[in-house]
């Protein structure tokens, strides 16, 4: 049987927005680079926040992350280089530094270059 | 028209200890130099907290591989190489390490690398009866690790290359050139503890353990 496919849509901070298809067990960076859309990533273990996207609709599965926490769930967001789509999904790429900023008010450790 | 004289932009005045006219000439070519030096500050934590420390716990378990141990050996101390090799161009542009330990190890901008078999460092590995990490698991976990490195000081080459940050392009490059060894190293061994596969890394065995011939300022192994 194929593997399902989730229909993951870009919207760019500075407008502009890219849809592309993401397999259920793949990584949604990945799948992202095959559709031949660049986005940032750093360590590509789940660890950085270089690859940090705001989900602004549908469930990321972050279990191959290397350092992902409850609040950055509750925070609304996911690390996609090692993130796989539970669901058709919109997201905001670039967001390390808001990413970094719900770590900071929760406490909790990351990155300060990226 | 004349030529572009970047060096010849700066406004620090004689005798004044407040500026840098090192960092005042990579701002001058567009070099975003206090976004650099944190990523500088994150990266020389991965090569302290996450790779050289764990390292020695991870060759502690690589007991009776005694052909890994020495690898793992090279590679610990060079990262050690790499945090002594980085560590003043942060203080150069500006920075200080944290003035805390923990604080850097949190700010790492690669995965800390934890034994297998301790849930991230939370607890001793159960060992005896072949339980324990395996020779594989280690090597899966250095891999990775050197991945990380790769792509970090890849990035830090990026941002300064091109006359942009010469200074800290050479010594992020003398780094890379030891990281993507160092890949090299565990892909041969990971490749046929694991899969039965010959993928030679192609090198020589370093002068001594941790000979870092690249970010060590000592001639190259070349007889
Ligand atoms: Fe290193
Ligand atoms: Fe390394």
């Amino acid at each position: 049987m194929a593997e399902k496919t989730f229909t993951v849509k870009v919207e760019f901070p500075e407008g502009g927005e890219e849809t592309f298809e993401a397999g259920a067990g793949e990584y949604i960076l990945g799948a992202a680079r095959r559709a031949g859309l660049q986005l940032p990533s750093l360590c590509e273990q789940g660890w950085d926040l270089a690859c940090a996207v705001k989900i602004v609709e549908g469930e990321v599965d972050q279990s191959d992350s290397r350092r992902y926490f409850e609040e950055d769930r509750k925070c609304g967001f996911a690390l996609i280089c090692t993130g796989k789509a539970c669901s058709d999904l919109v997201i905001v790429p670039y967001q390390s530094k808001q990413m970094r900023k719900c770590r900071d008010e929760h406490g909790l450790p990351a990155p300060r270059g990226t | 028209m004349a030529r572009e004289m970047p060096h010849a932009t700066g406004k620090v005045p004689p005798g004044d200890v407040t500026q840098r006219v090192g960092i005042e000439v990579m701002e001058a070519r567009g070099v975003n130099v206090e976004e650099l030096r944190e990523k500088l500050i994150d990266a020389i934590a991965a090569e302290f907290a996450s790779t050289y420390y764990y390292y020695t716990i991870l060759r502690m378990y690589l007991a009776g591989h005694e052909d890994y141990k020495e690898i793992c050996e090279d590679a610990r101390l060079e990262d050690r190489a790499h945090f002594e090799l980085m560590t003043p161009r942060v203080y150069e542009l500006g920075g200080s390490l944290p003035y805390n330990l923990h604080e850097f190890a949190d700010r790492a901008g690669c995965p800390h690398a934890y034994l297998p078999g301790t849930d991230n460092g939370q607890h001793a590995p159960e060992m005896g009866d072949g339980k324990g990490p395996s020779a594989a698991d280690i090597l899966e976990v250095l891999l990775d690790s050197e991945r990380c490195a790769i792509r970090t000081w890849s990035e830090i080459c990026d941002l300064t290359a091109g006359g942009k940050d010469p200074r800290t392009y050479d010594l992020a490059s003398r780094i890379l050139n030891e990281e993507i060894e160092h890949e090299a190293w565990f892909i041969e061994l990971l490749s046929m503890e694991r899969d039965g596969v010959v993928r030679p890394s192609g090198h020589f065995r370093r002068g001594e353990p941790g000979e870092a011939p690249y970010s060590k300022n000592r001639p190259l192994y070349n007889p």
